[in-house]
Protein backbone atom coordinates (compact mmCIF):
# COMPACT_ATOMS: atom_id res chain seq x y z
CA UNK A 1 0.00 0.00 0.00
CA UNK A 2 1.73 3.12 -0.83
CA UNK A 3 1.74 6.12 1.40
CA UNK A 4 2.77 9.71 2.25
CA UNK A 5 6.28 9.91 4.51
CA UNK A 6 7.81 13.01 5.32
CA UNK A 7 11.65 12.88 6.15
CA UNK A 8 13.62 15.45 7.88
CA UNK A 9 17.64 14.90 8.37
CA UNK A 10 20.23 17.07 9.40
CA UNK A 11 23.75 17.27 8.00
CA UNK A 12 27.18 18.03 9.28
CA UNK A 13 27.42 21.41 8.86
CA UNK A 14 31.25 21.45 7.95
CA UNK A 15 30.50 19.54 4.52
CA UNK A 16 31.17 22.03 1.57
CA UNK A 17 27.78 22.43 -0.64
CA UNK A 18 28.91 19.60 -2.97
CA UNK A 19 29.21 16.94 -0.37
CA UNK A 20 26.33 17.68 1.36
CA UNK A 21 24.20 17.95 -2.16
CA UNK A 22 26.32 14.54 -2.39
CA UNK A 23 25.20 12.80 0.32
CA UNK A 24 21.28 14.31 -0.39
CA UNK A 25 21.26 13.24 -3.64
CA UNK A 26 22.37 9.89 -2.37
CA UNK A 27 19.31 9.15 -0.37
CA UNK A 28 17.01 10.74 -2.77
CA UNK A 29 18.18 8.12 -5.03
CA UNK A 30 17.22 5.11 -2.39
CA UNK A 31 13.72 6.54 -2.73
CA UNK A 32 13.43 6.82 -6.29
CA UNK A 33 15.31 3.44 -6.91
CA UNK A 34 12.67 1.76 -4.65
CA UNK A 35 9.63 3.42 -6.60
CA UNK A 36 8.82 6.54 -4.43
CA UNK A 37 7.97 9.54 -6.11
CA UNK A 38 8.75 12.76 -4.68
CA UNK A 39 6.27 15.29 -3.85
CA UNK A 40 9.29 17.64 -2.18
CA UNK A 41 12.67 17.73 -1.77
CA UNK A 42 13.91 20.46 0.41
CA UNK A 43 16.83 22.05 1.19
CA UNK A 44 15.54 23.99 4.20
CA UNK A 45 18.85 25.74 5.23
CA UNK A 46 21.46 26.14 7.62
CA UNK A 47 19.74 26.27 11.52
CA UNK A 48 21.23 26.92 14.84
CA UNK A 49 20.10 23.67 16.50
CA UNK A 50 17.91 24.13 19.73
CA UNK A 51 20.75 21.84 21.18
CA UNK A 52 24.19 20.60 20.77
CA UNK A 53 24.00 17.72 18.66
CA UNK A 54 27.36 15.74 18.64
CA UNK A 55 28.83 18.59 19.10
CA UNK A 56 27.72 20.35 16.77
CA UNK A 57 25.53 23.51 16.99
CA UNK A 58 24.51 24.22 13.26
CA UNK A 59 23.23 21.86 11.23
CA UNK A 60 21.89 21.54 7.50
CA UNK A 61 18.45 20.22 7.15
CA UNK A 62 16.65 18.75 4.21
CA UNK A 63 13.07 17.54 4.02
CA UNK A 64 11.61 14.45 1.98
CA UNK A 65 8.10 14.23 1.05
CA UNK A 66 7.24 11.46 -1.25
CA UNK A 67 5.02 8.31 -1.51
CA UNK A 68 6.05 4.90 -1.48
CA UNK A 69 5.89 1.16 -0.22
CA UNK A 70 6.70 0.69 3.08
CA UNK A 71 9.91 -0.44 2.65
CA UNK A 72 11.56 2.37 1.34
CA UNK A 73 11.35 4.60 4.65
CA UNK A 74 12.82 1.59 5.96
CA UNK A 75 16.00 1.29 3.85
CA UNK A 76 15.83 5.03 3.82
CA UNK A 77 16.52 4.86 7.73
CA UNK A 78 18.39 2.16 7.51
CA UNK A 79 20.86 4.38 5.47
CA UNK A 80 20.34 7.22 7.71
CA UNK A 81 21.56 5.49 10.49
CA UNK A 82 24.69 4.33 8.88
CA UNK A 83 25.71 7.60 7.23
CA UNK A 84 28.38 9.47 9.66
CA UNK A 85 27.32 12.74 7.63
CA UNK A 86 23.48 12.70 9.27
CA UNK A 87 23.56 13.75 12.68
CA UNK A 88 19.76 13.26 13.08
CA UNK A 89 16.70 12.31 11.50
CA UNK A 90 13.05 11.31 11.86
CA UNK A 91 10.88 9.70 9.41
CA UNK A 92 6.88 10.17 9.81
CA UNK A 93 4.31 8.79 8.14
CA UNK A 94 1.28 11.31 7.27
CA UNK A 95 -1.85 10.04 7.59
CA UNK A 96 -4.08 10.67 4.76
CA UNK A 97 -5.85 13.50 5.11
CA UNK A 98 -2.87 15.31 6.25
CA UNK A 99 -0.96 14.11 3.40
CA UNK A 100 -2.75 16.05 1.04
CA UNK A 101 -2.22 18.91 3.04
CA UNK A 102 1.23 18.83 3.36
CA UNK A 103 1.13 18.19 -0.73
CA UNK A 104 -0.51 21.30 -1.12
CA UNK A 105 1.69 23.49 0.69
CA UNK A 106 4.59 21.78 -0.43
CA UNK A 107 3.19 22.74 -3.99
CA UNK A 108 2.50 26.47 -2.65
CA UNK A 109 6.05 26.73 -1.32
CA UNK A 110 7.83 25.14 -4.43
CA UNK A 111 5.59 28.08 -6.30
CA UNK A 112 6.72 30.67 -4.15
CA UNK A 113 10.37 29.91 -3.98
CA UNK A 114 10.05 29.82 -8.17
CA UNK A 115 8.95 33.30 -7.75
CA UNK A 116 11.62 34.32 -4.82
CA UNK A 117 14.33 32.91 -7.72
CA UNK A 118 12.71 34.60 -10.55
CA UNK A 119 12.19 38.06 -8.65
CA UNK A 120 15.68 37.54 -7.34
CA UNK A 121 17.24 37.29 -11.28
CA UNK A 122 14.52 40.22 -12.18
CA UNK A 123 16.48 41.62 -9.29
CA UNK A 124 19.74 41.26 -10.38
CA UNK A 125 18.60 42.86 -13.91
CA UNK A 126 17.25 45.79 -12.04
CA UNK A 127 20.35 45.95 -9.81
CA UNK A 128 22.28 46.28 -13.20
CA UNK A 129 20.22 49.59 -14.15
CA UNK A 130 20.18 51.30 -10.62
CA UNK A 131 16.46 51.76 -9.21
CA UNK A 132 16.70 51.66 -5.64
CA UNK A 133 12.86 50.96 -4.67
CA UNK A 134 12.61 47.53 -6.83
CA UNK A 135 15.78 46.68 -5.19
CA UNK A 136 14.63 47.07 -1.90
CA UNK A 137 11.71 45.01 -2.77
CA UNK A 138 13.82 41.96 -3.54
CA UNK A 139 15.59 42.33 -0.29
CA UNK A 140 12.15 42.22 1.87
CA UNK A 141 11.27 39.51 0.18
CA UNK A 142 14.42 37.72 1.02
CA UNK A 143 14.04 38.40 4.61
CA UNK A 144 10.90 36.86 4.86
CA UNK A 145 11.84 34.13 3.20
CA UNK A 146 15.06 33.09 5.56
CA UNK A 147 12.49 33.72 8.53
CA UNK A 148 9.89 30.94 7.41
CA UNK A 149 12.55 28.38 7.08
CA UNK B 1 8.05 31.69 36.30
CA UNK B 2 4.56 30.06 37.86
CA UNK B 3 1.75 31.03 34.86
CA UNK B 4 -0.50 33.60 35.94
CA UNK B 5 -4.44 33.50 35.22
CA UNK B 6 -4.25 37.00 34.20
CA UNK B 7 -2.13 37.06 32.03
CA UNK B 8 -2.70 33.84 30.26
CA UNK B 9 -6.15 35.10 28.32
CA UNK B 10 -4.66 37.10 25.64
CA UNK B 11 -4.19 40.29 27.95
CA UNK B 12 -7.92 41.55 28.14
CA UNK B 13 -7.14 43.91 30.56
CA UNK B 14 -9.66 42.88 33.13
CA UNK B 15 -8.90 42.87 36.70
CA UNK B 16 -11.12 40.48 38.64
CA UNK B 17 -12.41 43.30 40.75
CA UNK B 18 -13.44 42.64 44.77
CA UNK B 19 -10.43 42.58 46.72
CA UNK B 20 -10.30 40.44 49.82
CA UNK B 21 -13.01 38.23 48.28
CA UNK B 22 -11.55 34.43 49.06
CA UNK B 23 -13.33 33.00 46.12
CA UNK B 24 -12.06 31.69 43.25
CA UNK B 25 -12.75 33.67 39.90
CA UNK B 26 -15.65 30.66 39.56
CA UNK B 27 -17.12 31.14 42.24
CA UNK B 28 -16.97 34.89 42.18
CA UNK B 29 -20.07 34.36 39.38
CA UNK B 30 -20.46 34.72 36.27
CA UNK B 31 -22.05 37.41 36.20
CA UNK B 32 -19.98 39.72 37.25
CA UNK B 33 -17.88 42.09 35.77
CA UNK B 34 -15.01 39.77 35.14
CA UNK B 35 -14.23 40.77 31.85
CA UNK B 36 -11.75 38.10 30.90
CA UNK B 37 -11.94 36.88 27.25
CA UNK B 38 -13.57 33.72 26.48
CA UNK B 39 -10.32 30.93 26.00
CA UNK B 40 -10.94 28.94 22.34
CA UNK B 41 -9.10 26.70 20.71
CA UNK B 42 -7.07 28.19 18.11
CA UNK B 43 -6.56 25.45 16.30
CA UNK B 44 -10.16 24.57 15.84
CA UNK B 45 -10.28 28.23 14.75
CA UNK B 46 -7.95 28.19 11.49
CA UNK B 47 -8.92 24.66 10.38
CA UNK B 48 -5.69 23.32 9.90
CA UNK B 49 -5.56 19.94 8.93
CA UNK B 50 -2.88 18.83 11.59
CA UNK B 51 -0.08 20.94 13.47
CA UNK B 52 2.91 20.79 11.74
CA UNK B 53 5.84 20.13 13.51
CA UNK B 54 8.79 22.29 11.40
CA UNK B 55 6.10 24.98 12.11
CA UNK B 56 7.69 26.75 14.70
CA UNK B 57 5.89 30.16 14.48
CA UNK B 58 2.95 28.09 15.50
CA UNK B 59 4.74 25.61 18.26
CA UNK B 60 6.36 28.72 19.38
CA UNK B 61 3.01 29.64 20.69
CA UNK B 62 3.05 27.00 22.92
CA UNK B 63 6.42 26.78 24.85
CA UNK B 64 6.86 29.20 27.01
CA UNK B 65 10.68 30.06 28.45
CA UNK B 66 11.46 27.20 30.19
CA UNK B 67 10.53 25.34 26.95
CA UNK B 68 7.75 23.28 28.81
CA UNK B 69 4.29 22.60 26.96
CA UNK B 70 1.86 25.69 27.71
CA UNK B 71 -1.30 24.38 29.66
CA UNK B 72 -4.56 23.12 28.34
CA UNK B 73 -6.01 25.62 31.31
CA UNK B 74 -4.03 28.77 30.16
CA UNK B 75 -4.20 28.58 26.43
CA UNK B 76 -7.66 27.15 25.79
CA UNK B 77 -6.55 24.36 23.59
CA UNK B 78 -8.77 21.63 23.39
CA UNK B 79 -7.97 18.08 24.15
CA UNK B 80 -7.72 16.37 20.73
CA UNK B 81 -5.34 19.61 19.29
CA UNK B 82 -3.60 19.37 22.84
CA UNK B 83 -2.83 16.10 21.74
CA UNK B 84 -1.54 16.58 18.61
CA UNK B 85 0.49 19.99 19.88
CA UNK B 86 2.28 17.36 22.04
CA UNK B 87 3.26 15.29 19.56
CA UNK B 88 4.09 17.74 17.53
CA UNK B 89 6.55 19.71 19.87
CA UNK B 90 8.17 15.93 20.69
CA UNK B 91 8.88 15.85 16.91
CA UNK B 92 10.05 19.44 16.88
CA UNK B 93 12.26 18.53 20.09
CA UNK B 94 13.91 15.34 18.68
CA UNK B 95 14.70 17.80 15.15
CA UNK B 96 16.38 19.98 17.45
CA UNK B 97 14.11 23.04 15.95
CA UNK B 98 12.81 23.19 19.92
CA UNK B 99 14.89 23.00 23.04
CA UNK B 100 13.96 20.32 25.58
CA UNK B 101 14.84 23.05 28.34
CA UNK B 102 16.26 26.01 28.43
CA UNK B 103 17.57 28.38 31.33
Amino acid sequence: MVRTYETVFITLPTLTDDEDRGVVDALAAVVSDGGGVFTANDRMGRRRLAYPIKKFEDGVYTRFLFDSEPGVPKELDRRLRISDKVIRHMTVRLEPDWAVAAKEQAVRDAQARADAEAARAAGVLIEATPEAPAARGRDDDDAEFDERD
Amino acid sequence: MGYSRENAGGGSGGRSGGGGRPSGPRAGGRRRFLFRRRKYCKFCEDKAAWIDYKDLRTLQNYIPERAKVLPRRISGTCASHQRQLMQAIKRARNLALIPFTSD
